[in-house]
């Protein structure tokens, strides 16, 4: 068992990891700014490439908060040395509902229906749902329930560092499945909201599985990067080895599958039925240069990675598994912008520097909060009970 | 003796994960414990289990032999409902094959070691309910004696099935699945087989095991090749847990009628599957392990971990449940909104009440753990989830045709004698193939159970993380 003093356990002062909080804040501000010169005149655009930036960093948290939930839930062993690291990524939640605020303030340029159903029969009868006042009631018990929950699991997980007690990991394993339940109705109801409903008409009962498919994919990739990063500069050394980032790679994998399995099902049996209020969503998304980027996402976000990441070989070499997380995010990002940039602009995606400024700005945020949370607490949860069955992960 | 507690791959210091084999078990007792059953007189309550279970297979036979003679008008098919218990009983029997597949190669490949006790009864389960699931569409097709002709051979008719039914998909995947559980279940078993024909006290018996034990001599050559083809066919068999059901769903969720066409299907058909496979398994294992004396294999952790997968399963039913609804009256669709409230306020809805008491409040029991050990609350549990299981195909089929689009053919559709009869001999087939399988064939795969004794782990005895039963605290924890 390696030594715990010597590992390389809290952030050193004086490195740009300890200095990640003001780095990240900086970029975020620098974004914001940028988004705000911007934005004069193409309101609507910069409000959707904020939205994209939102989702993106958001599903990460969200991922990190669904993995530290089941961590806890299956009574997992192998993940306790990196469970911190997605503790950190779900403690991010409650800055999420400042960076919603934009959203929130410029709603009527995001959904049709904000201003009322007016003409349209259809959107009168969802009415009762899609209406403001509802939208932003239920964005609020959103971010109260992740926000309660992530915070609560991350407080509780820091006390452990200092007594050790089992009964703190008793009570988050018995905590953590209600929760997962809140988990699934409040991520399907936020990705119904402010996703699905920027085509009001449309529906699709996948979809809350669709999104969810993608913060794990997003928070997967995420870890690795992330404990590939920090080994890098020299911390986690000895309790984070190949069995971790096979274990990681081996759910990058199968999520990404999972997803290519999700988006299949949706688009195969609405492209089957052939029913014309089902199949005009795709249509946009195959319309113009779009169908560019939904053949990228196929042949991206599932037909390279099926094989690159295969391999055991490759999912042990950090550097390897390090890349293939990476292009595994960039097309995470492209599926998000996928998904709601056909609603601005018809024709064909059009990224520019517009989306640069809002993925900095909210990144820059996000990345800030997730190196604070970094700093304040040790990596890894050096007094989990079950810590030194993750520090032997010799897998068979 | 001192018990001693040891997970054999861990021990948990939090709750003190309890050990998978009880009863100071060696290699050479669990051998014993395994073969009992094979080589022992036939205990009498297995043929009085085996007397009721072909009896009812007998039924089956007759239902069948009747229904070729007279046409499948002896069932309540009619307009406008033309899709029946045939289809109901085809969804039902497939799922059940599920949770075999989820624990030999899921369960294999996330590295849970407990799937070792259940693993071999589970695939067995499996192959019997796919052969169950395949007789339904083979006598529903009008004209059994060219059920050939469901796969695409060439003829010089030039008549083919057509390739955009999902119903020939249904025969690709179901038999693909089937092979594939088949070979798996019998790879798995070869080192067993062996086992048995080195213990034949006669010359029959060794030469036949010996010719289905495919001339394994344990050594370690033999064991690599097959730790290496088991892990490549669990890598196969992973999908077809999912691409399976996901193809059923389509039978239905491919068509435009709302009700049956829904994109959550493939995932929610799967999770449903799963659950129902794992009731089925349930029931199963907790006769055989008390006909068989197997409580020490089949442990409380075991009834435990499998209550657990049923609440999760049975949760994701729930959701989609949930989903299904909130989505029908979201679409604005006024058919779309009718089904659903038909669903649960129209004549049908003693059927769909049903459905949710038994598939989403039931498991909901699970969450304590009294319920979860306690042998009759699981075993009357795992009967209702397969009660609601079944019905919620019976929902989904029949409550979505008998109303359609013109209410003047709207139907009630009422299953005839014959129906039932069906339904009821199959559970005959299945039971029937599954006792002669606890007589003849090794119902626990010893060989991966051994491993998961103490003994087998490389740091025995010396390891420091064997505790003693008397180092425990009584809450679980370590004193």
């Amino acid at each position: 068992m390696p030594d715990l003093n010597q590992a390389g356990l809290t952030i050193t002062p004086g490195t740009w990891l300890y200095r990640l909080p003001w780095i990240g804040l900086g970029i975020g501000l620098a974004g914001m700014a940028g988004s705000a010169v911007l934005a004069q005149g193409h309101l609507q655009e910069f409000l959707h490439a904020w939205l994209v930036a939102f989702l993106f960093f958001l599903s990460i948290a969200l991922g990190g908060l669904f993995f530290v939930l089941v961590l806890f839930a299956t009574k997992a062993g192998w993940g306790v040395s990196i469970r911190r690291l997605a503790e950190n990524a779900m403690a991010t939640l409650p800055i999420f509902a400042l960076l919603f605020l934009p959203i929130a303030w410029g709603a009527g340029q995001l959904f049709s229906w904000w201003e009322g159903p007016g003409e349209d029969a259809l959107l009168a009868l969802k009415e009762p749902y899609l209406n403001a006042g509802f939208f932003l009631a239920r964005a609020a018990a959103y971010f109260i329930v992740w926000s309660a929950i992530a915070l609560w699991f991350a407080s509780r997980s820091a006390r452990q560092d200092d007594s050790g007690q089992h009964s703190i990991t008793r009570r988050l394993q018995a905590a953590s499945g209600p929760c997962l339940i809140l988990y699934a109705f409040t991520v399907t109801f936020a990705s119904i909201d402010w996703i699905m409903a920027l085509d009001p008409h449309w529906y699709s009962t996948m979809f809350g599985v669709y999104f969810f498919s993608g913060c794990l994919v997003g928070i997967f990739a995420f870890l690795v990067l992330v404990m590939g990063i920090l080994q890098e500069a020299g911390y986690v050394g000895q309790v984070i080895h190949k069995g971790h980032y096979h274990n990681l790679g081996m759910l990058l994998y199968a999520f990404m599958v999972f997803w290519a399995y999700i988006a299949f099902s949706q688009y195969f049996l609405i492209w089957y039925a052939n029913i014309p209020e089902e199949t005009i969503w795709y249509l946009h998304r195959m319309h113009g240069t779009w169908s560019n980027l939904s053949l990228i996402l196929a042949v991206g976000h599932f037909g390279v990675p099926f094989f690159f990441l295969m391999s055991r070989v490759i999912k042990e070499k950090p550097r390897l598994l390090m890349a293939g997380a990476a292009w595994m995010l960039l097309m995470h990002l492209a599926d998000i912008y996928w998904l709601v940039m056909p609603n601005v602009y018809a024709h064909g995606p059009h990224f520019g520097i517009l989306d640069v400024a809002a993925l900095a700005a909210v990144g820059g945020v996000f990345m800030g909060a997730f190196g604070w949370a970094l700093r304040r607490r040790a990596l890894i949860p050096v007094k989990d009970p079950r810590l030194p069955e993750s520090l032997q992960l010799d897998h068979a | 003796m001192t018990q001693t507690i040891e997970d054999n791959a861990r021990y948990d210091p939090v709750d003190g994960r309890a050990p998978l084999i009880l009863g100071g078990h060696d290699f050479k007792s669990l051998t014993e414990a395994v073969a009992r059953p094979l080589e022992s007189k036939t205990p009498p309550g297995w043929w009085v289990v085996f007397g009721i279970s072909l009896s009812l297979l007998t039924v089956f036979g007759i239902s069948i032999g009747w229904l070729f003679w007279e046409g499948t008008g002896i069932w309540g098919l009619n307009n406008p409902v033309g899709w029946g218990f045939a289809i109901v009983n085809f969804v039902f029997w497939v799922g059940i094959g599920h949770a075999g597949t989820l624990i030999s190669a899921i369960l294999f490949l996330f590295r849970q070691k407990w799937r070792t006790s259940i693993n071999r009864s589970a695939e067995a389960m499996t192959i019997f309910a796919v052969m169950c699931a395949l007789t339904f569409p083979g006598i529903h097709i009008g004209r059994p004696w060219v059920a050939y002709w469901m796969f695409p051979l060439p003829n010089q008719m030039g008549t083919w099935p057509n390739f955009r039914s999902p119903l020939l998909w249904d025969v690709f995947a179901v038999s693909v699945y089937g092979g594939v559980s088949f070979l798996f279940w019998y790879v798995g078993m070869i080192p067993d087989l062996a086992t048995i024909r080195d213990r034949a006290p006669t010359k029959l018996r060794r030469m036949i095991y010996g010719l289905f034990a495919l001339g394994w001599r344990g050594s370690m050559r033999h064991w690599q090749h097959y730790e290496k083809m088991y892990l490549l066919l669990a890598a196969m068999a992973t999908p077809l847990v999912l691409s399976v059901h996901s193809i059923v769903s389509m039978d239905f969720a491919v068509s435009q009628l709302p009700g049956w066409h829904t994109t959550i299907f493939p995932p929610y058909f799967v999770a449903g599957a799963v659950f129902s496979g794992f009731a089925m398994v349930m029931t199963l294992m907790l006769i055989t392990r008390s006909v068989f004396q197997m409580k020490h294999i089949v442990t409380t952790r075991h009834l435990d971990n499998m209550s657990k997968i049923m609440l999760v399963t049975g949760s994701i039913v729930g959701y989609a449940y949930a989903i299904e609804f909130f989505m029908a009256w979201f679409s604005g669709n006024p058919y779309e909104r009718f089904v659903f409230l038909n669903r649960a306020l129209g004549p049908y809805a003693w059927a769909y009440w049903i459905m949710v008491t038994c598939n989403v409040v039931s498991p909901q029991l699970f969450w304590f753990r009294k319920c979860r050990t306690s042998v009759p609350i699981l075993f009357v549990l795992s009967i209702v989830v397969n009660i609601g299981m079944w019905f919620e195909r019976y929902v989904i089929v029949v409550t979505s045709l008998h109303r359609d689009f013109l209410p003047s053919s709207w139907g009630y559709y009422v299953p005839s004698f014959w129906d039932i009869s069906t339904l009821i001999g199959s559970f005959g087939l299945f039971f029937t193939m599954f006792c002669l399988f606890v007589r003849f064939l090794p119902t626990v795969a010893t060989a991966e159970v051994k491993t998961v004794l103490p003994e087998a782990d490389p740091h025995f005895p010396g390891d420091e993380r064997v505790i003693e039963r008397s180092d425990l605290a009584p809450d679980g924890g370590i004193s």
